[in-house]
């Protein structure tokens, strides 16, 4: 039986800005109808890979295939149908109405106008009486976001990428934007690419988790993440934290290279190891906790100073050590289970 | 101080009474003035937009020309337009000399630097997510290009407000163009140069009223449309 052909497929993608590079992708596929969460610290280049996807610039080396054909800027095959929706939205200095229905009057398609832009405006929870006729400057930041996020949905796209949507909005907006996110993918099969530091979402909504850090994929969410800088310490290396604390790496086989550790090998004790099986022992805070309906996992996430780890615990074992947000506990993991990519 | 209270009275009388050679004098200036910042305008706001949206090689000399031909004296300009329109000159034969098409060639060339630098400077402050959510709205290049500069109306009104000042008070290119002949090319701003040094103090307070009133109605038309 033939794979079916991916939405997207990136082969060799480098990027610059100026001098340096940005983003440096062999190979990724994302499958169509699917939901792909983007994982990343800021400036790792989840931005510039979805101006990429969403066909705002084209990469200076590599291909970008789309539905199987490698597509450019303003290509009629991706016009209307790839979407990008930005943390800060730009609204054209018009009204709602003529916000939303921008879109469909480029592309000349104004059948029902009125009642297209009542029901897109209705997908995010803003009523046609209320906001259709205000001008733009005249909506708060949340309501512009779903202004922007109804102006692509009514293009009813193929492809809606999003890029830290929910960042700069009050939780009222952020609970439409992703309901009316996860609604396109449901009525339309619309393909979804979420960048977005709300971790908890995204292991809950996607099917997928790529990681990225200084441009470079690490093909699943199943990684963390230890970025630098890294200090030299004999043989190994070290990165000391702002609170002191001091993660042992093994010694790098070149430099320019990122730390990364799969979340199997971290394991989660409520106090300090005693038998010294584990050269890491980082303590955390429990930030949040978060039931999975894909994974029936409880996505715990633990704040150390300067980095987040993501867990999906069995509820058993977070039964048995009475763990709750607030909850002090201790990261345990070996050097040598961290590699370099 | 009789004599501009006397001014101000026949500058009354003469508007009232429709004299003919203010009546002439007002159309010869909106003729010419409406031609130059019609070209001026459909030249100017592609290269502006060019100018301020695209990178390419020798933009910053180029910015630096246009800047300064903002501060070309319209005798330059009156000058250059003589010499090519005159008899012997390259578009001598056109008989353009002494016509409102001359004064109008030689404003276009006023405004044009205008509306290019204030065109290009607006474009260039465009907010860069205004390209980013027009491609992923679907635009193409041409909606780009339009529909930036429409985002960007107000600044451009600015600028052509201000070439049209410019256009309606210069004196040099419509003296030295159109030899100020009287029912044929005198301007506004030539005839209160002429009746001045006449000693006619109120027929030159007449057309400076009527000067200062078109450039009242142009700026209350930029406003009403502001608030539109």
């Amino acid at each position: 039986m033939t794979q079916p052909q991916p939405a997207y497929l990136l082969k060799n993608v480098t990027h610059f800005y100026g001098d340096k590079k940005v983003l440096d992708i062999a190979h990724l596929a994302i499958a169509k109808g699917s939901i792909t969460g983007l994982l990343g610290p800021n400036g790792s280049g989840k931005s510039t890979l979805l101006k990429l996807l969403a066909f705002a610039m084209r990469p200076v080396s590599g291909n970008i295939f789309f539905n199987g054909r490698t597509e450019y800027p303003f290509s009629p095959n991706i016009r209307s149908r790839v979407t990008l929706v930005t943390q800060k939205p730009y609204l054209l200095r018009r009204t709602v109405y003529d916000n939303i229905a921008y879109g469909l009057q480029i592309r000349r398609d104004t059948a029902d106008l009125q009642a297209r832009i009542q029901q897109a405006l209705a997908g995010v929870g803003l009523a046609y009486e209320t906001f259709a006729h205000r001008q733009w400057h005249a909506l708060s930041g949340g309501e512009a976001q779903r202004v922007a996020m109804a102006a692509r949905l009514i293009l009813k796209p193929r492809v809606l990428l999003l890029d830290e949507p929910v960042a700069s909005v009050d939780a009222r907006s952020a609970a439409l934007i992703r309901q009316a996110a996860l609604a396109a993918r449901e009525n339309w099969g619309t393909t979804l690419v979420i960048a977005s530091h709300d971790l908890a979402w995204l292991f809950d909504c996607s099917d997928t988790q790529i990681s990225i850090s200084s441009g470079t994929l690490f093909s699943t969410g199943m990684e963390i993440i230890i970025p630098g800088p890294y200090t030299p310490d004999g043989q190994t290396l070290s990165k000391t934290l702002a609170d002191g604390q001091c993660l042992v790496l093994p010694p790098a086989d070149q430099p320019g290279k990122t730390a990364v550790i799969q979340r199997e090998n971290i394991h989660l004790a409520t106090g300090p190891e005693t038998e010294n099986r584990y050269d890491n022992q980082i303590k955390g805070q429990i930030q949040s906790m978060h039931m999975t309906g894909k994974q029936q996992q409880i996505m715990t996430t633990i704040a150390v100073p300067e980095m987040t780890f993501m867990l999906g615990l069995d509820p058993e074992l977070a039964a048995s050590l009475s763990l709750q947000p607030g909850k002090e506990v201790f990261l345990l993991f070996r050097s040598q289970d961290i590699v370099w990519r | 101080m009789d004599f501009i209270l006397e001014g101000f009275a026949k500058a009354v009388f003469l508007l009232i009474s429709l004299d003919a050679s203010t009546v002439s004098a007002i159309s010869a200036t909106l003729k010419a003035s409406t031609w130059a910042m019609g070209a001026s305008l459909a030249a100017g706001l592609p290269l502006g937009f060019v100018l301020g949206y695209f990178d390419f090689p020798g933009k910053r000399p180029l910015r630096t020309v246009v800047d300064t031909l903002l501060a070309l004296p319209t005798v330059s300009i009156g000058l250059i337009i003589y010499a090519f329109i005159s008899s012997q000159g390259p578009l001598g034969e056109l008989g353009l000399l002494f016509t409102i098409t001359g004064i109008a060639m030689g404003q276009t060339l006023l405004a044009l630097p205008i509306i290019i630098a204030i065109t290009a400077a607006t474009v260039e402050n465009i907010d860069p997510d205004l390209r980013l959510t027009l491609v992923s709205l679907g635009a193409a290049k041409l909606d780009i290009i339009r529909t930036c500069l429409w985002e960007v109306r107000y600044g451009i009104m600015a600028g052509a407000v201000t070439a049209y000042g410019r256009v309606l008070t210069e004196v040099g290119i419509s003296m030295m163009v159109g030899g100020n002949i009287k029912y044929h090319t005198r301007t506004i701003t030539t005839a209160i140069a002429l009746e001045t040094s006449k000693g006619q103090f109120a027929d030159g307070i007449a057309l400076g009223l009527v000067l200062i009133f078109i450039a009242f109605c142009v700026n209350i038309c930029l406003s009403v449309l502001r608030k539109k």
